[in-house]
């Protein structure tokens, strides 16, 4: 910018990347509709529906992530505007953890008070066969099938030790880039990388043992959902991590300014805190007050 | 009423700095007719100024709309929704339906936010607190280009099957299931309402992120927050109450998407689901929304009164936690929407009291804009016209607030006009009243013209006498029983509906002079004051110091405080 | 706060808005409640009028706070402003003043809300009528005698003009209102506590009885409940009032409140022919004619 500019914050330059984002995102959002209801050119359920608007994403997130690299090297990220970033970032997982809120809602609503609404007299309301089953947490499944739900000390209980672990792998990670050993970063990264890995390896062969489903009840919905999408925020935290691993291998990555890692680890954090309340409240607190694949058993 | 320059600004901050400190680097802004410079903007004013421009648009269009309802309502009957009518170019009851939840979800979502948080926001927040732009610039653009695309989305629903054999979605702005579950809107309009509310959603928390990092961080040397200007506190406030909010909407929508296309049962009673759920979901986020609304205006408000009755703002501190307060009590209300849900009858007491609670720090805020024009020396320029107006109806709105907060009589006023009533006045009288008093407060500043008094003065008038005869009536309607979202009504409600859709033709000359004294403006070019500052004395931040329009990068040497 | 006052300025104020007149139904021009019919709906009615006073005195004392200040300090009658932007007393007074009318407000308020919502326990078994209402897209239907061998089923349409069905024709004459008058009413005996459990088929309507400043939503997978008792025998209209797609505005409700033997013979005729039955209501509970006129 011009010369007389006496402060250190970044005026960045006008960029394509957020309207090109904007339009990917758009393509994706009617390629998603066009998928679920057909749309134009895009015929029901073609599963290639989202994907060009996807791609296109992501071809902008690297675009726009890359001159943010770029800006980073060219030294405009001065101590203020650093500063800026992490609260950006910290703001960005609140607003994270208030979505996530809504699972949490649905799920204790639905556990605690699902009996409210199948009062004795609700039994002869005509036109509503669920009603029975309310009175059951989980609530049967619509095909009358009863819900299992999982033993959370077998793989949930793996899952936790292993997410736990890769917290203080990447804190290991962290620590070690700090005083500059490079080496013990880069194992501690790759650790916490497997360990993602294997959280969701174990994840997948969980649902696929799963005695319910997303369309069978609330239960299967309220569960699917609030795992699911933890799910995925390991996916983008192991995907965030590896980045890292591949800066910290390029030779990027300095003791005093490694603002792409702390936020990786902040975002995995956060990841880990919320599956340990998943743990918690969806496997554990279920299972001590219902008891397992015994529905009703509790009343 | 155009007013006459003062002489300097008596802003009285050691700023270190004079006016005209642009030429430095006149050389190197851009072109305003170059496409660049607002395709790919990064720069917080342009920025405000699409917002602004985008807000304009889509005000028309909910303006519009809104006139559909009241030709439809004027007369008992089906006047333009019966099928034939204009060659059956408003189709049947249900787009009545689908007109009326466009129309609360333009004025909402792509009007009053983007106007005055986007718009407002952009412009005067880092000027406000010596910044040289906001800290993120380029997450600032993409929080404007959602807008369109996903405004766009919105328009778009309205073309595409909604329920059985008509298009768009006729559920209400609130989109409660199962009518807009596959009962309801089996069609890809709700779907596309969904993304286009994701979208939004998206954009708004980014730009709140923006504000929050902006404001935190980006202060002038010296500024606290206890110096910081009320507009950049509302501003504030408002940018939490959207990164608290909206995810909660975020989720319930995505719920409501995978019910409609994958079969889950969140809301759906075969699976043990519940529609309720989805209510206090919506209002978890839905209350907090109607006061991102207002505290910009708020602030803007708070600003105008000091400015022109040449006396600093009273109980500075005090308006500025009241609206802390207002925020905060925001989010431990939302069930007052819900009272006839078949809520357990403690919890609606709880609600009750919860809700009233608000109209405390509300009161002090009215208050002291009262008190700060006493023993002031008040000049009635256009904005503090709308600022005086806005008091007023605000206060009108705010009191029937109060009575639907008591669910024992709301049982007999929800969903009546009563509530639609209300809502205006705190909206369309409340919110709307703050936008064009900013509009016109900043006017100058923002384009580097004057605005023509008069015509600002009749289009204050005319809205003022227009908007009252719409929405005051609509009172005498709820309390009679006439119920909201109603096509077609007994005759025995005629009389108010009536007056109610003259008054929407005054508002429509309002508007129609808004937009020629805009013209005008434009076509005239009268030449801003040169200090920058027309308001003179009582126009104390850091705005007023810079040249109008300010330069392309202002602040490259930050302005100092004491 | 001295009630007594309040009470004579909420009467004379509730006279000057015509909530005196007795009409059965909205009428045009109307300002006020319907006139209210139950006791509990009367209570809420007073109390309305009392937060009436309240806040249109709130809005003209800043309405006049307002005007005296623009008159007062504008720039012509106050050319200097002064500089104070502090006080403390007048602080502490406007939130303490605000904070004692709200509770005195919520004193009238929570007593009412209980009142409405739970069914007296002086109400004995033999004096409470269950019926079953249920919303659907687009009517109501009402289920008497829910669990006994009595039990039957009503459907209750709008009547309009020019319906394609003749059962659903819309009668002026015969003191039909358009929009509000249907083919089936609901009926119910004076005199007891009626019990309506409300629930909903397909999304969600709202049952919403004015004249009883009652209203709930008939939700799908939920039985909302409502009791009133109503002492005269009348003819009353509702509408739906939530939501429900293209006809919300063509689903209302028209209640006949009719006496223990009158309800009795309904019930025996409308077996033999609803449109007897209708005929026979007619005949007992005929319609106030100056609403028929008004058409
Ligand atoms: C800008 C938007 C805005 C604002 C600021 C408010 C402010 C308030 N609202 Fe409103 N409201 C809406 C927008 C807004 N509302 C909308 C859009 C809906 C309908 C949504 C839908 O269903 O579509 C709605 C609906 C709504 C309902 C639900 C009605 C129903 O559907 O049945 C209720 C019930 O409690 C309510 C209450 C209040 C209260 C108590 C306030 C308070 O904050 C008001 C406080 C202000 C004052 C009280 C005036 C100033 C104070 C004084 C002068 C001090 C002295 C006063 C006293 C002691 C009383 N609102
Ligand atoms: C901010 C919100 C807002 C605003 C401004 C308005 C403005 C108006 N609205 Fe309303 N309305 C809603 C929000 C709003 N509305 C909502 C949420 C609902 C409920 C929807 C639902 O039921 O789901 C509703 C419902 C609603 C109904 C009830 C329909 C029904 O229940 O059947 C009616 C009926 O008369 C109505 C009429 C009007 C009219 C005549 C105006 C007039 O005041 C319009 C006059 C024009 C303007 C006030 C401003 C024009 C602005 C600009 C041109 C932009 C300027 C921009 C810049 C300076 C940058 N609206
Ligand atoms: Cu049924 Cu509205
Ligand atoms: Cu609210």
């Amino acid at each position: 910018m011009a010369g007389d500019v006496k402060h250190d914050y970044h005026l960045v330059k006008p960029s394509p990347w957020p309207l090109l984002g904007s339009l990917s995102l758009l393509l994706m959002v009617l390629g998603g509709a066009g998928y679920m209801k057909g749309l134009w050119f895009i015929p029901q359920h073609a599963w290639w529906g989202p994907l060009p608007g996807l791609v296109a994403l992501i071809f902008v997130l690297i675009g726009w992530w890359g001159d943010v690299l770029k800006e980073s090297r060219a030294g405009d990220h001065k101590e203020v505007v650093q500063i800026s970033l992490r609260y950006g970032m910290v703001l960005f997982i609140a607003s994270e953890v208030m979505f996530f809120v809504a699972w949490f809602w649905e799920f204790f609503e639905m556990a605690i008070f699902h009996q409210l609404r199948a009062l004795p007299e609700h039994a002869d309301l005509a036109n509503n066969p669920g009603l029975a089953g309310w009175s059951e947490w989980p609530v049967p499944q619509t095909n009358g099938a009863r819900v299992k739900p999982f033993d959370p000390f077998h793989l949930p209980l793996i899952n936790t030790l292993i997410l736990l672990l890769s917290g203080t792998t990447v804190t290991w990670a962290h620590h070690a880039l700090q005083v500059g050993d490079r080496k013990s970063a880069k194992i501690g990264l790759l650790l916490t990388i497997l360990l993602g890995m294997a959280f969701t390896a174990f994840q997948v062969v969980e649902y696929s043992e799963a005695g319910f489903s997303y369309d069978g009840s609330i239960y299967g919905s309220a569960f699917f959902m609030a795992t699911g999408f933890h799910g995925a925020h390991v996916v983008i935290g192991t995907i965030m991590l590896m980045v890292c691993l591949g800066r910290l291998m390029a030779g990027g990555m300095k003791p005093e300014k490694h603002l792409g890692f702390e936020f990786a680890a902040w975002y995995w954090h956060f990841v880990d805190v919320v599956w340990l309340f998943l743990f918690a409240f969806v496997y554990v607190a279920p299972h001590i007050v219902w008891g397992s694949g015994a529905p009703g058993a509790g009343h | 009423m155009s007013s006459e320059p003062k002489t300097a600004a008596g802003h009285g901050h050691d700023h270190g700095h004079g006016h005209g400190h642009d030429h430095a680097h006149d050389h190197h802004d851009p072109k305003w007719y170059s496409p660049s410079r607002w395709l790919f903007s990064t720069n917080h004013k342009d920025i405000g100024t699409l917002y602004l421009m985008f807000a304009m648009c889509a005000g028309i269009i909910g303006f519009v709309f809104s006139g559909f309802m009241r030709a439809e309502l004027a007369e008992p009957g089906l006047q333009l929704f019966n099928g034939t009518a204009f060659g059956g170019f408003f189709g049947s009851e249900h787009n009545y339906n689908v007109i009326t939840t466009m129309h609360g979800l333009i004025m909402i979502f792509f009007m009053v936010m983007p106007a005055l948080i986007g718009g407002f926001g952009n412009w005067f927040v880092p000027l406000m607190i010596g910044a040289p732009d906001m800290a993120m610039p380029r997450m600032n653009n993409i929080s404007f280009w959602l807008l369109p695309v996903s405004f766009f989305l919105l328009l778009l629903s309205m073309f595409v099957p909604g329920p059985a054999g008509a298009n768009g979605f006729g559920g209400g702005w609130v989109l409660y299931p199962p009518l807009s579950g596959t009962t309801g809107h089996p069609g890809l309009a709700m779907d596309l309402v969904i993304f286009s509310l994701h979208l939004a959603g998206m954009s708004s928390i980014l730009g709140a992120i923006n504000f929050i990092v902006t404001i935190l961080n980006m202060r002038a040397p010296g500024m606290t927050l206890h110096k910081m200007p009320l507009f950049a506190w509302s501003v504030l406030i408002t940018a939490f109450l959207l990164v608290l909010a909206l995810p909660v909407l975020a989720g319930a929508l995505t719920m409501l998407l995978t019910d409609r296309n994958f079969g889950s049962k969140f809301f759906e009673v075969s699976g043990g689901g519940d529609p309720v759920l989805f209510q206090h979901l919506f209002w978890f986020f839905g209350h907090p929304e109607v006061y991102i609304m207002i505290l910009p205006g708020f602030g803007i408000v708070s600003h105008v009164i000091s400015t022109f009755s040449r006396k600093p703002i009273f109980g500075y501190l005090a308006m500025a936690y009241a609206m802390v307060a207002i925020g905060f009590i925001g989010f431990i209300v939302w069930a007052h929407h819900m009272y006839t849900v078949g809520m357990d009858v403690d919890t609606q007491a709880y609600f009750v009291a919860a809700t009233m609670v608000i109209a405390v720090p509300t009161g002090v805020k009215i208050f002291s804009w009262i008190a700060t024009m006493w023993g002031g020396s008040i000049e009635f320029k256009v904005p503090m016209l709308w600022a005086i107006g806005f008091i007023f109806l605000f206060t009108l709105g705010g009191v029937t607030g109060v009575v639907l907060a008591n669910a024992g009589v709301d049982h007999a006023l929800h969903d009546t006009y009563y509530v639609v009533a209300h809502f205006h006045y705190v909206l369309s009288l409340g919110a709307v009243f703050t936008l064009f008093c900013g509009w016109y407060y900043w006017f100058e500043k923002m384009w580097g013209i004057k605005y023509n008094g008069f015509i600002g003065g009749l289009h204050f008038w005319l809205m003022f006498v227009g908007s009252n005869l719409i929405f005051f009536p609509q009172h005498f309607l709820g309390l009679q029983g006439m119920p909201r979202r109603y096509v077609d009504y007994a005759v025995a409600f005629r009389e108010w509906h009536h007056w109610s859709t003259i008054g929407y033709w005054i508002a429509a000359a309002a508007t129609i002079v808004f937009f020629i004294g805009i013209l005008e403006a434009v076509v005239r070019r009268r030449k801003a004051t040169e200090s920058g500052n027309p308001w003179g004395e009582g126009a104390t931040t850091l705005e007023w110091t810079l040249s109008s329009p300010p330069p392309f990068h202002q602040y490259n040497d930050l302005p100092r405080f004491k | 706060m001295r009630s007594g006052a309040w009470k004579y300025w909420a009467l004379s104020a509730a006279s000057l808005l015509g909530g005196g007149s007795a009409w059965a139904a909205p009428h045009d021009g109307g300002i006020d409640f319907q006139a209210p019919v139950t006791e509990t709906a009367k209570h809420i009615h007073a109390f309305h009028n009392e937060v009436l006073i309240i806040i249109v005195a709130i809005s003209i004392f800043v309405t006049a706070l307002l005007i005296w200040v623009m008159v007062r300090y504008n720039k012509r009658a106050n050319p200097v402003p002064k500089k104070f932007s502090h006080n403390t007393l007048v602080e502490i007074l406007w939130t303490v003043i605000p904070v004692l009318i709200l509770v005195w407000i919520a004193k009238g308020s929570f007593p009412l809300l209980y009142e409405q919502d739970v069914l007296p326990e002086q109400a004995k078994e033999e004096e409470i009528v269950d019926i079953k209402v249920y919303g659907n897209m687009w009517f109501w239907d009402y289920t008497y005698n829910v669990g006994t061998d009595n039990e039957f089923n009503v459907e209750s349409r709008m009547l309009k003009v020019g319906a394609p069905d003749p059962s659903l024709e819309l009668k002026p004459a015969r003191g039909d209102i358009a929009q509000l008058s249907v083919n089936n009413p609901m009926v119910a005996p004076v005199g007891k506590y009626i019990r309506l459990k409300i629930s909903a088929k397909d999304v969600i309507h709202a049952w919403a009885m004015p004249q009883f400043m009652l209203k709930v939503d008939a939700m799908p997978g939920r039985l909302n409940q409502l009791w009133f008792k109503v002492d005269e025998p009348g003819v009353f209209y509702g509408q739906c009032s939530e939501l429900c797609g293209k006809d919300h505005s063509n689903m209302p409700i028209e209640l006949r409140i009719v006496t223990e033997q009158q309800y009795v013979e309904w019930q025996r005729l409308f077996k033999e022919s609803p449109e007897a039955a209708r005929a026979y209501l007619d005949q007992v509970r005929p319609r106030p004619a100056q609403i028929a006129s008004a058409q």
